[in-house]
């Protein structure tokens, strides 16, 4: 399917994410192609997504929200990307040799890639770039590169990458917003930072190219005709212009699809999801993603769930089955921690709390010598999160735990999880990461910016150091599954409910590429049906 | 008149400022931190430091305020915290989409409001009237976010007569901008309709109680003379106020609307404003609003004395 660039093998892939170290990989793979169809796709054509909301900042220093990627991945390339199974693939990097001490990675870089604006794509922009995403005051991406001491200019197509300490999840975050390149040229043009993130214009190097961008009403992306990336032999990308629609309601957004006045959509609400089926106009796609569902206690001290048992009860008397039906109307997957289907390190015979145990969880109550009683904080006006929150209480009833549902502003919410003074148990998602350790560390390592709920577990912590510090997969599995033991069974930091879904739901006027489990539409691979 | 409406104009400033003192505590007494919003999911502490810092966030709220005041005195409203486009470009940009929408919704109320009211009042109880007062029951009551959802299910997805939402620049594709802008007018005028139809009926109905009424017809004139000459103009006088009202409010009325249809407009800038604490924006809306507000009863008022000699705003003759 792939022209100068196949899929990787299963050694390749070792070799991709450092398991073998200083070992070349495979050239550059733009990824699979439109249900295999490559060699007959058409060129040419315009389609319309409904996206759930408008872009905040087309700068991927600053970028915060989910709804951002899905331009992203358009206009700019990054040093890597993953297939549709969330393995590490070449882009705008060909191959990377990690050193045999795993402190340093050297890229050897694409030699045929230009930005929009003309200039061309060489070691220094990453230097630049990795550099600007560092040093800047305020920078999103400074996390995900916090393992970078510096990066250094071999030669026009290498560039050296020192580490301060052995950092596996390093590819993973160059996968995404963190790996971005931008044209500096594109970016000094601009006198204020500020307007750069809503005046992007030609600044990628992507199959896409900005060209307009009218906040609240349209996004305008045209192809880059000199985009390096092909499939099957035929130059990528094949349509001409792709005009993303901001729709907040879900009920118009998934209206657009049906009239036929949008042609692409990757959120849709699960109570549409058997009429997108049926509707012989539309073509509908679902596979696990990355994100996850999960009820956040307040471990904090004094807090009621500052007892690992009323946690652990609570895990105990939920049934994820009855939850996934009728809350989330089968969209997604029953799960238990932070590890999804889709990641390397998921073990489908992790199920501790696979069959709903009320009897269990008394008796666990019970030990503890005091009836449960709490609240649960739910966004106000969601009447899809309230629902789900009365099945949980239903539930939790059953175990004779008391649980009442206190409706907040989001806004109070957010600011109560972030002072860590929230009451009780907050209801909260996450939208993904390709590797296990973006689900997981911030989320559960003591004191690390995600972790609301003020866990601290030497020993979760301890297994979480070892993944990062070894790129050997088999040894990053081992720490994974011991640290997910703890922190979802023996000693519990939240109630984790399950996967969500990726969908992608096109009009059969276009050939959709396969859907991703991070959800994002890989357009250069869509093309109008012939 | 000159004198009373520069006063007019005057009195304007004090209200503009306690107005802006009033949004400014309500929006910071709502909960929700605008930095911890932004941050979603990838809230970092040390980030939201820095940037509640370049923002000035971290001053007392009286010295955020009168940093606000110096600034917006010199035309300076500063920039969105959510998308850190400068306030006035945000605000100017979505102004000729809310103002076509509201003008449109206008029309609508007013000429369809206009027809109906007076043949209602000129055929009052009969089927036509009756029919006229069940429309402005069921207009009144119908909420901005129903109506939009049932227009959108019968007239795109069953008729598919107008897209569901979005817009097309009127001087760009101006067909398109209209086959965009029927459904969101419909939805916004309906309301406003009812009450219009009502107010003429009743209005008229009153005028037609009056002697000079009664003296026209006893001369013999037609019903259609009297109606258009002698009792329309006296019988609209209550009907400008609500007018007036209807234009000052444009921008609330489009709230809802704008949001069911993706409207590009300042009606949806509001809604993702509030529910993002991004005070620079809100401020600047709700003042705008308000000085819109003032300046259409100053409208009013003045129209008052052209469709009543017997009103005047100059000093009382002694």
């Amino acid at each position: 399917m792939v022209a100068e660039t196949r899929r990787l093998t299963r050694r390749e892939f070792l070799v991709a994410t450092g398991a073998l170290a200083a070992v070349a990989c495979s050239p550059a793979a733009p990824g699979a192609s439109p249900s295999g169809t490559a060699g007959k796709a058409k060129y040419g054509g315009t389609v319309t997504m409904a996206l759930e909301n408008d872009v905040v900042d087309f700068d991927p220093l600053k970028s915060r929200a989910f709804v951002d990627r899905n331009i992203y991945y358009q206009i700019y390339d990054s040093l890597v990307r993953v297939d549709e199974d969330g393995k590490i693939i070449p882009w705008l990097a060909t191959k990377w040799d990690v050193a045999s001490d795993q402190k340093s990675v050297t890229f050897t870089l694409r030699d045929d890639v230009t930005f929009h604006d003309g200039t061309k794509f060489d070691a220094d922009s990453v230097k630049w770039n990795i550099e600007r995403y560092i040093k800047t005051q305020g920078s999103q991406r400074a996390g995900e590169l916090a393992s970078v001491a510096s990066v250094d200019v071999v030669n026009p197509t290498t560039v050296k990458f020192t580490l301060k300490s052995p950092f596996s999840p390093l590819l993973a975050n160059l996968v995404d917003r963190a790996g971005m390149m931008i044209s500096r040229k594109a970016f000094e043009a601009i006198p204020s930072a500020d307007d750069f993130d809503r005046k992007a214009f030609k600044a990628g190097s992507g199959p896409f190219m900005l060209t307009e961008a009218v906040k609240d009403d349209h996004i305008t992306l045209e192809k880059n005709p000199n985009w390096w990336g092909t499939d099957g032999g035929n130059k990528l990308p094949y349509l001409d212009k792709i005009t993303i629609r901001p729709i907040t309601s879900s009920d118009v957004r998934f209206t657009n699809l049906r009239t036929g006045d949008a042609h692409v959509a990757n959120n849709i609400a699960g109570k549409d999801v058997p009429t997108a089926k049926s509707d012989s106009s539309l073509n509908y796609q679902e596979k696990p993603a990355y994100s996850f569902r999960s009820l956040i206690p307040n471990r904090a001290k004094g807090f009621v769930f500052e007892d690992a048992r009323n946690v652990k009860a609570v895990s105990m008397a939920i049934d994820r089955q009855e939850l996934l039906e009728k809350g989330y109307f089968n969209l997604g997957v029953v799960g238990y921690g932070t590890i999804a289907p889709k990641h390397f390190a998921y073990d489908p015979s992790f199920k501790p709390y696979e069959k709903a145990d009320a009897a269990g969880a008394k008796a666990l109550i019970q030990q503890v010598g005091k009836p449960l009683t709490f609240d649960l904080l739910i966004a106000s006006g969601d009447p899809v999160g309230l629902q789900l929150a009365q099945l949980i209480q239903a539930q939790l009833k059953k175990a004779d735990i008391t649980m009442n549902i206190q409706q907040l502003e989001f806004a109070k919410i957010l600011d109560l999880q972030s002072a860590h003074t929230f009451k009780d148990m907050a209801f909260t998602g996450w939208s993904g990461r390709v590797d296990p350790d973006g689900n997981t560390y911030d989320h559960v390592y003591t004191k690390r910016p995600f972790n609301d709920s003020s866990y601290s577990n030497a020993d979760v912590d301890k297994f979480l150091d070892q993944e990062r510090a070894t790129s050997d997969e088999s040894a990053r599995k081992t720490a994974f599954r011991s640290a997910e033991k703890i922190y979802v069974v023996d000693d519990p930091a939240r109630v984790w409910l399950g996967f969500g879904a990726a969908q992608l739901l096109t009009s059969k006027k276009v050939k959709a590429p396969p859907v991703y489990p991070d959800q994002i539409v890989r357009y250069h691979l869509m093309s109008m049906a012939s | 008149m000159g004198g009373y409406i520069l006063r007019r104009l005057l009195l304007m400033v004090p209200v503009a400022f306690l107005v802006t003192i009033i949004v400014f505590a309500l929006i910071h007494l709502s909960p929700g931190d605008p930095l911890v919003i932004y941050a979603g999911e990838e809230r970092d502490e040390a980030v939201i430091a820095v940037l509640r810092h370049e923002y000035g966030l971290d001053q007392p709220l009286p010295v955020q305020y009168v940093v606000w005041l110096e600034h917006a005195l010199r035309g300076d409203l500063g920039r969105s915290l959510r998308t850190h486009q400068p306030v006035v470009e945000a605000v100017v940009e979505r102004v000729p989409a809310t103002f076509e929408l509201g003008l449109a919704a206008l029309f609508i109320s007013v000429s369809i409001g206009l027809v109906v009211g007076t043949l209602s009042a000129v055929k009052r109880n009969s089927p036509l009237d009756l029919l006229a007062t069940g429309f402005t029951i069921a207009g009144v009551s119908l909420p901005n976010f129903f109506l939009g959802l049932v227009l959108i299910l019968v007239f795109s997805l069953a008729i598919r007569l107008f897209p569901p939402g979005g817009y097309a620049p009127l001087f760009g594709e101006p067909v398109d901008n209209l086959r965009h802008l029927v459904l969101p007018a419909v939805t916004l005028a309906t309301a406003s309709l009812a009450v219009n139809t009502r107010q003429i009926r009743s209005s008229l109905l009153d005028t037609f109680g009056q002697d000079y009424v009664r003296t026209a017809r006893a001369k013999g004139l037609s019903e259609a003379i009297i109606v258009a000459r002698h009792a329309m103009k006296n019988a609209l006088i209550p009907v400008v106020t609500i007018i007036g009202l209807q234009v000052g409010a444009i921008i609330e009325g489009a709230i809802v609307t704008e949001q069911i249809y993706s409207w590009p407009g300042i009606g949806k800038l509001a809604v993702d404003s509030i529910a993002g604490r991004d005070y620079p924006v809100v401020q600047t809306i709700v003042l705008l609003s308000a000085l819109s507000y003032m300046f259409t009863t100053l409208v009013v008022d003045v129209l008052y004395a052209w469709l009543d000699p017997r009103i005047s705003y100059g000093r009382a003759r002694s």
